[in-house]
């Protein structure tokens, strides 16, 4: 076994070869090195109350690579350029096919701020892989053990995202890697949520040391952490697909930051000095492609310096190789101060969703959940919920209503998994599926009552009275020409494409996440307890004792 | 006041002590049942409330302690080359080898002896049987023989020396400090740093896989026959990666030197190199050790980057070793290679004799003495793969006893450590592996190394099982606090009522013997 492993090349690698190509248009020569391919972009979008979105992706392409079969019982030899190692080995020793993790912070405002351009926007920490079953090892010990790995890569509490939190939601959360995949293999996915995960400088930090260029050159020399985590919503992810070309690993950093704010209400000019409070000195010289790219605005009183030469109406492409050092720059020189949108301007995504518990006994609650429809035609979606043990769902009390009068034909294939006792003495979530549709211009009102555990003593966190973070529901597009396919044995499911755009939405939404309060016991009194009860069984026994072990006599008393 | 003997008085009242159910019988026996429930109750409430502590084989492994494994060696001197002189020298050379094991500490295991045997060099005879023969040079050869020269066969001292060299070499401690634990499977990180990916002489791949291949064109690398040929001892696993910054924490000296200014590394500068904040060296998934090797660039304002001795003078080195970590190589550019964006198999020859040099020193590996040729095809004599097989053997049991003798320490000094059948299971199957250990070096050297680094691994496993963590902190107070308020107050009645009756039962006795 050693002998193979020491020293050959594996067949699924091609040797790395340079070959530079230069472009007629400029003189530098563009690095590709066959094999590995790095690219790297920045989109920054401007929107109507002053904010700016700004997401980056950093792209590796793994050439003529698919995923290592989980029968496979060597650990091959890797040998990368571009792409990350740790992250490899990660993936190479647990046989990953499909990988998404994301880490954010804050709450994504569909109505404001629109559709995200990475959709994974729920609040914490989530990670969803899709494996191969088979091989050595089970799918859960592999589940197991990658979450351990990737706790110790990116410096977030990623192992405790157990059975407790582990779901196997299909439909939602498809396999997208596509048809370099081994029919004859069975995938499973695992899915768990953790909420109240914070994201800071210490989970980017490792995160930018996956890229070849770290944060000296490029792009990624924007990345602040000063100014990245004082943003209004800010989110790390990384996604590892299998695509026809190969392994694709995409690193993406997204943030709503607020100049208005920065100003102190006054402007909403922005530049990426006053942004990040850094500018692109030197393109990432390994990169074959860095493009920064703005979203042009729909009013007319912006100045976008320096002045667009390639693109069209609707976005300036800025070409890094070309034109550093870079600092682009937007301002409204005639607006003195920025005025607010007002309040009623349209949302900006077809469905605004509001998610609540009511109820004030700490023993039962209702889950409440209010789907606006902003679009003249109905809308179909699914609607995923997964909840840890600590709320049970009674799904007869489950209710759909718009405008006040009952609409029980809106829901369809309800799918329930009740919260069940495993084999580590732990209870699993409960998942509830449910097919919605949304009439036109209405709001539907989904309630559900639920009732809250009473744990036990030892298993409240050390800051108990705060309570415990339920995790986002996620809304995903489904097929509207017959029932929800579920994919796992025979067929994939088609990419979005297929489905009715106008009909279903067009990506994953995530709901806020909820608190919900358990009933707490009074964490003060153990000793005190032991006391009383101790001093009251010696009363009784004391008693007892006396009355039955007393010596009676009779003593004359003088008159 | 108080008759002690009953008299009936007018009150008209039944005498207390009359009723059945106030004599002093009844009285004594309600105490008794008291006390003889609490009395039986006492063996379930100490067994209940008792740690887990399971009975390990102390006797065994104390017993384990003073055993040293035993490595029988034969020496054949060739009779058709020695001709006549063939048993006296035997006689010396036996001498003198016994008396150099004895001297050293390291090889006091080895059993040399010393024979005659015709023909011995023609064909292998088994595992710990080696063969001398006389000829015109001195060399190794395959398998397990050596050639000595007339002049070397002369002097039984420097015949005696040069055996000795080869069946047991003696490594300094320096040497000693360098080699890496051993660990069945070691992940060999293979690193290409730029310094400064800025420069535009960024060197963006190297052509690693075919350097690892062992053989290109007229290009020898000597790490994969290395890596081959100690299969027997180690698994290895090989990963390589390219990093584009990699910025040093320190400003590396720069002094004039005849108008140019060269920059250098002191020694001290040596031991702090690896920025191990910035680079991200690889780290393993799996708990195997990791050995680095890496290739440093530096960047344009540095180059050329020279090493410095003691004395602050540039030396001709190129590569340096950082004890049981790894090895690092500092490329520095020629001139004429100005544009070298990819390192080709050619200008690797270098770096990798100069891995293969640090890899051999990490994992112990005895040089030949000096002077020696070897006429073997592989890199490695079957007298250096040998020694430090035994090396590793001896080291790995004596790992696994000491290791034994701690968890035996250990558990008898702490008096709350829960022992659980996991540990006892694992020291068990340690001890047989021991067992077995000694066993097969008398035999073949390969068996014993796996078996004692069986023992090891489960010396170890037992030793950092983390059920024997749990109840470290469980201050004596604790118990106190919990039980006083309920066994206290309880007792006190109890104990007052048995001494009373004690006390009345002897007066009534006293009572009846004087009256």
């Amino acid at each position: 076994m050693g002998r193979k492993t020491a020293a050959f090349v594996l067949s699924l690698f091609v040797a790395p070869v340079i070959s530079s190509t230069s472009n007629s248009s400029d003189s530098k020569p563009r690095f590709s090195i066959a094999g590995e391919r790095y690219h790297e972009d920045l989109i920054i979008q401007p929107l109507r109350d002053g904010r700016v979105i700004s997401t980056f992706t950093f792209t590796t392409l793994l050439e003529g690579v698919s995923p290592r079969d989980p029968w496979e019982l060597e650990t091959p030899a890797q040998h990368y350029t571009l792409f990350p190692l740790t992250l490899g080995q990660i993936l190479r020793e647990y046989s990953i096919t499909e990988l998404h993790l994301s880490l954010n912070a804050g709450k994504w405002n569909y109505d404001n701020w629109g559709y995200p351009e990475d959709p994974s926007v729920s609040t914490g920490a989530e990670l969803w892989a899709w494996m191969a079953d088979g091989g050595p090892m089970s799918i859960d010990e592999r589940w197991t053990s990658l979450r351990n790995a990737l706790a110790g890569l990116f410096c977030a509490s990623l192992g405790s995202l157990d059975s407790r939190r582990t779901s196997s939601p299909y439909s939602a959360f498809p396999l997208s890697s596509v048809s370099s995949l081994k029919i004859s293999f069975q995938y499973a996915l695992r899915h768990a949520t953790l909420p109240s995960e914070h994201v800071c400088t210490e989970n980017l930090t490792p995160f930018l040391k996956l890229l070849p260029c770290k944060s000296h050159t490029g792009l990624a020399r924007l990345l602040n952490p000063q100014r990245l985590f004082d943003a209004d919503w800010h989110g790390l992810g990384v996604h590892v697909l299998s695509t026809d070309r190969g392994l694709e690993l995409r690193l993406g950093v997204q943030a709503v930051l607020d100049p208005v704010r920065e100003s102190g209400g006054k402007r909403r000019d922005w530049s990426f000095q006053s942004l990040f409070d850094r500018s692109i000195d030197a393109a990432c010289p390994v990169s074959s492609r860095s493009t920064a790219r703005v979203v042009i605005p729909d009013d007319d009183g912006y100045r976008l310096s320096p002045e667009l030469l390639l693109g069209d109406k609707s976005m300036a492409i800025y070409d890094l190789t070309s034109q550093v050092p870079l600092d682009i720059s937007m301002l409204w020189p005639n607006e003195h101060p920025f005025p607010f949108p007002p309040t009623h301007t349209g949302p900006l995504a077809p469905l605004s969703i509001k998610r609540a518990l009511h109820g004030f006994s700490q023993t039962h609650g209702v889950l409440s959940v209010a789907l606006s429809n902003n679009e003249y035609g109905d809308i179909t979606i699914g609607y995923l919920e997964t909840l840890p043990a600590l709320v049970t769902l009674w799904m007869h009390t489950i209710k759909a209503e718009v405008r006040g009068t009952q609409r029980d034909d809106l829901i369809s294939d309800i799918s329930y998994h009740p919260s069940l006792l495993q084999s580590n003495g732990r209870y699993g979530p409960s998942v509830l599926q449910v097919r919605l549709t949304v009439p036109a211009k209405s709001a539907l009102r989904l309630s559900i009552d639920i009732t809250k555990t009473f744990l036990k003593y030892t298993e409240h966190p050390p800051d108990a009275m705060r309570g415990w973070d339920l995790p986002p529901a996620v809304l995903f597009p489904v097929l509207i020409d017959g029932p929800v396919k579920y994919m796992v044995n025979d067929s994939f499911v088609d990419g979005i494409g297929t489905r009715d755009r106008h009909r279903t939405i067009p990506h994953r939404m995530y709901t806020p996440t909820l608190l919900v309060d358990l009933p707490t016991p009074d964490f003060s009194m153990p000793y005190n307890v032991i006391i009383l009860s101790c001093t009251l069984v010696t009363l009784i026994f004391g008693s007892i004792f006396n009355l039955l072990t007393r010596k009676w006599a009779i003593v004359k008393v003088e008159e | 006041m108080n008759h002690p003997v009953p008299t009936t008085t007018n009150h008209g009242l039944k005498e207390p002590q009359k009723l059945c159910f106030e004599t002093a019988r009844t009285r004594r026996l309600v105490l008794g049942s008291y006390w003889t429930i609490i009395i039986l109750a006492f063996p379930f409430w100490w067994n209940l409330t008792s740690i887990e502590r399971i009975a390990l084989p102390s006797y065994r492994v104390r017993a384990q302690l003073d055993r040293k494994p035993v490595f029988p060696v034969s020496v054949r001197l060739d009779a058709s080359s020695f001709q006549g002189s063939a048993p006296t020298l035997g006689r010396a050379l036996h001498e003198i080898l016994a008396q150099t094991a004895q001297a050293s500490p390291r090889w006091r295991n080895l059993d040399i002896q010393v024979g005659v045997s015709e023909h011995a060099g023609d064909q292998s005879e088994g595992p710990n049987v080696y063969s001398v023969v006389l000829g015109n040079h001195t060399a190794v050869r395959h398998p397990r023989q050596v050639v000595v020269s007339q002049e070397d066969a002369s002097s039984t001292l420097r015949l005696g020396n040069i055996l000795s060299s080869l069946l047991a070499p003696e490594v300094t401690s320096m040497q000693a400090q360098r080699i890496a634990q051993y660990a069945k499977r070691y992940r060999l990180a293979f690193t290409l740093l730029n310094e400064n990916a800025a420069s535009p002489h960024l060197v963006n791949s190297w052509d690693i896989q075919t350097a690892l291949a062992g053989k290109f064109f007229r290009f020898i690398y000597h790490v994969f026959p290395i890596i081959s040929r100690l299969d027997v001892l180690h698994n290895f696993t090989v990963e390589s990666q390219v990093q584009y910054h990699a910025p040093l924490a320190f400003e590396p000296l720069q002094f004039a030197v005849a108008n140019n200014t060269l920059h250098g590394l002191t020694p001290e500068d040596l031991t702090v190199f690896i920025n191990s904040a910035e680079w991200t060296l690889s780290s393993s998934v799996s708990n195997d050790p990791v050995l680095h090797f890496v290739l440093f660039i530096p960047s344009p304002a540095q180059q050329p980057l020279h090493i410095l001795d003691a004395h602050g003078l540039p030396t001709r080195q190129n590569a340096f070793l950082l004890p049981q970590w790894g090895g690092i190589f500092i490329l520095n550019r020629h001139a004429r290679a100005a544009t070298m964006t990819h390192l080709t198999a050619a200008d690797l020859v270098p770096v990798f004799s100069a891995f293969a040099n640090q890899l051999s020193a990490l994992l112990g590996v005895p040089p030949l003495p000096d002077g020696m040729m070897s006429e073997e095809s592989s890199l490695l004599s079957d007298w250096q793969l040998d020694a430090l097989l035994r090396y590793r053997t001896s080291e790995n049991m004596l790992g696994s006893q000491q290791t034994l003798y701690s968890i035996i320490k250990l558990v008898d000094q702490i008096e709350n450590m829960p022992v659980d059948q996991k540990v006892r299971g694992d020291v068990h199957d340690a001890l047989t592996a021991l067992g077995e250990a000694y066993r097969s070096a008398m035999g073949s050297p390969a068996t014993a190394l796996r078996w004692s680094s069986e023992a090891l691994s489960l010396a170890s496993h037992a030793f950092f099982n983390p059920g024997m963590l749990a109840l470290l902190y469980f201050p004596a107070e604790h118990k106190y606090a919990v039980y006083t308020p309920l066994f206290a107050s309880v007792s006190v009645p109890l104990i007052v009522a048995l001494g009373r009756e004690v006390y009345g039962w002897r007066r009534e006795r006293q009572v009846v013997r004087s009256g």
